[in-house]
């Protein structure tokens, strides 16, 4: 068990250097100075020899690379061109509605996607099946700003349940909060609920056909316990796995969904920071997002071995 | 023995020349989108208490469809039980709901299968497989049903059993596996235990332990047996009463000696000519005897047999066999057979082709 997730730790360490590789030479790999890129086109040549100092960009290429691998290590992902203040703080002060918008619209995908998936399976076939299989086509098929824009003229404008844009942070209480995610979470969801519900209704499906559950039929299990306690823990693999993928998918959607409901959170930092071309930020931007992937696939490797006890070795 | 403490209640019980399981004319269908197979097509049987009675046949002839419909276990959306009459201890199965049949499977009448590898939950301890069934029917605490199914795997004879309990399937070996579901089946001292080839998929040396696991269990706390296996070896060995199946339906029902002395039923000839045997022993090869085989294959299950279903492959059938089908008729006691030309109303006419 432990050489298990030490093993899987350990497999982390190449997929970021990779990622840091990858990053430090997006700079360079585009067309031009990149000093004169960053500058603008309407920049003096001395703002231009400025910056290119600024950033190191006169020195050897490996070594701008060694200095930039010590930094990220040492947690400093540069400074921002624009605002001159550390990658760093500018992430930290933007970090919390995307963390809150991410763990809410992950909670409300699985909480509904799973029981949705599970019932589907159960009753193959049915009318119920196939309102859940539409349901999921219309998850992907629908985008992210139109399903956003349809219940904020649902739920806001029409109901006047909840505020149609903007973020409240948790210090000024939850309840604040929660009102202002809920309609983000649910937009942001809505491809991440189809994905889930789609593979726990196939990984359902194939375990229901299995031998144990006719065994666990036939000691007189009752059937939610058949479903939930013998049927589930088996589909549990594929389900936690396209969780992680789909991580991907919510990374995406917080940049839209952060712009269609106006929440300051690193979706903005990230597009403000492209639109003005401040290049550190958008590197400082990949790395983290790249290492959340990666650390959210690590811990549904190690979630695996709680499901599956043949995978803990 | 704590197993042994379950009194039987009720009059119906008390009586002991009662059977335990009365199967009359049941009939299992299933819809497919090519048409209705008829899988159990008027099988009839009693079953004795303690008593073990064998059920016969090639592969595809019902047995275990026979098997699931008495435990309801036949999925809705697929197929049903159509006909028939299936009593158990003063109660018609076909009758009850299901929350009444899920305090009867596992219970009192309970069920191994096939294929140990698979038919044991891989996510589960098997201590905990075998503590569900009595959580569930005999409302035990967890510490208890837990302390019960160590209990369970001591006496099924695995080693170190409260080491055992807490292993997964994939740690154990097949043959181990099946002793774990016997564990599982025998835990709330079942009146009745259904075993569908449960050696079937095991290797030679384990198979006979297994049944002589399964006969002594027996003897002990006193179930009943269904045993369904294709392999007339097995029926020799274990079984005291032996129902011969064809296409869905009874062809011969006698006591095992009775059976494989005096068969009736061209099928069941057939079968017992189909068992590779020295003629002699220390016979040399000259002297071998080509093994019989039954010609032609089972009848498709789609169509509705009019005549008996074994008449394609008869050498001895007539007109009467295709068109009419044939009652299961007494040929002395305790023996009855469904075929026309081999029934006592028609023994003069009736050659059998062995003598």
């Amino acid at each position: 068990m432990t050489t298990y997730i030490l093993r899987r730790l350990l497999a982390t360490i190449p997929v970021m250097a990779v990622v840091a590789l990858f990053v430090f030479f997006l700079l360079h790999l585009t067309p031009g100075d990149p000093a004169a890129v960053i500058a603008g086109d309407d920049a003096s040549p001395a703002e231009v020899d400025g910056i290119r100092r600024k950033l190191g960009l006169d020195r050897p290429i490996w070594e701008q690379f060694g200095l930039y691998v010590w930094n990220l290590l040492r947690g400093d992902l540069g400074t921002s061109i624009f605002s001159n203040l550390p990658v760093m703080t500018l992430v930290k002060q933007r970090l919390e509605p995307s963390l809150v918008l991410a763990v809410a619209t992950l909670t409300v995908a699985v909480v509904l996607a799973i029981p949705m998936g599970v019932l589907a399976a159960w009753k193959a076939r049915s009318a119920i099946d196939r309102v859940v299989m539409g349901f999921s086509v219309l998850g992907f098929a629908v985008p992210v700003f139109l399903v956003g824009y349809l219940l904020i003229y649902v739920f806001a404008i029409q109901l006047r349940w909840l505020p149609v844009q903007g973020y409240q942070p948790l210090a000024n209480g939850i309840g604040g909060t929660l009102r202002s995610i809920t309609l983000p979470a649910l937009a942001l969801g809505m491809t991440y609920m189809a994905l889930i519900a789609r593979i726990t209704r196939a990984s359902m499906l194939e375990v229901l056909s299995e031998d144990y559950i006719r065994t666990a039929r036939a000691k007189g299990v009752a059937t939610s316990s058949v479903l939930l306690r013998h049927a589930l823990k088996n589909a549990a693999v594929p389900i936690v796995t396209v969780i992680g993928i789909g991580f991907a998918l919510l990374i995406s959607g917080v940049v839209i969904t952060e712009t269609v409901f106006n929440i300051p959170g690193l979706g903005r930092l990230t597009v403000d920071a492209i639109l003005k071309r401040d290049y550190p930020i958008i590197q400082g931007l990949i790395i983290l997002f790249a290492a959340s992937k990666v650390l959210v696939n690590l811990l549904i490797d190690i979630s695996y071995t709680l499901f599956d006890p043949r995978i803990r070795q | 023995m704590a197993a042994l403490d379950k009194t039987p209640s009720g009059a119906a019980r008390a009586d002991n020349t009662e059977p335990i399981l009365s199967v009359r004319d049941l009939r299992t269908q299933f819809f497919t989108s090519d048409g209705v197979v008829r899988a159990v097509d008027g099988v009839s049987f009693d079953l004795h208490r303690s008593e073990t009675l064998c059920i016969v046949g090639e592969s595809g002839c019902g047995k275990s469809v026979t098997a699931l419909s008495i435990l309801g276990l036949i999925p809705r959306e697929i197929g049903r039980v159509v006909g028939g009459s299936i009593r158990f201890d003063g109660m018609e199965l076909t009758k009850l709901d299901e929350g009444e049949m899920r305090r009867i499977r596992g219970n009192r009448i309970s069920m191994i299968f096939q294929e140990p590898m698979s038919s044991l939950n891989p996510v589960y301890t098997v201590g905990f497989q075998i503590a569900e069934t009595l959580r569930i029917h005999q409302g035990l605490s967890n510490k208890a049903a837990a302390e019960r199914a160590i209990e369970m795997l001591a006496l099924v004879r695995i080693a170190d059993a409260r080491r055992r309990a807490g292993e997964y399937p994939h740690q154990l070996s097949g043959g181990m596996r099946q002793r774990v579901m016997i564990a599982i089946a025998l835990a709330c001292n079942p009146q009745v235990l259904i075993a569908d080839e449960p050696t079937t998929a095991l290797d030679v040396t384990i198979q006979a332990q297994i049944l002589e696991l399964m006969v002594e269990l027996k003897e002990r706390l006193g179930t009943a047996i269904v045993l369904i296996t294709h392999d007339l070896g097995v029926v020799a060995e274990v079984a005291e009463r032996v129902i011969v199946m064809y296409a869905g339906r009874t062809a011969e029902e006698a006591t095992v000696s009775e059976l494989l002395d005096n068969p009736q039923h061209p099928y069941t000839r057939g079968l017992i000519g189909s068992i590779p045997r020295r003629s002699t022993p220390g016979a040399r090869k000259t002297t071998r005897t080509r093994l019989q085989e039954i010609r032609g294959i089972v009848p498709s299950l789609r169509e509705e047999i009019p005549g008996c279903a074994f008449a394609p492959r008869c050498s001895i059938a007539t007109e009467r066999c295709t068109s009419q089908r044939p009652p299961l008729e007494t040929h002395g006691p305790r023996h009855s057979a469904a075929c026309w030309e081999t029934a006592p109303s028609s023994a003069l006419t009736a050659t059998s082709p062995r003598s």
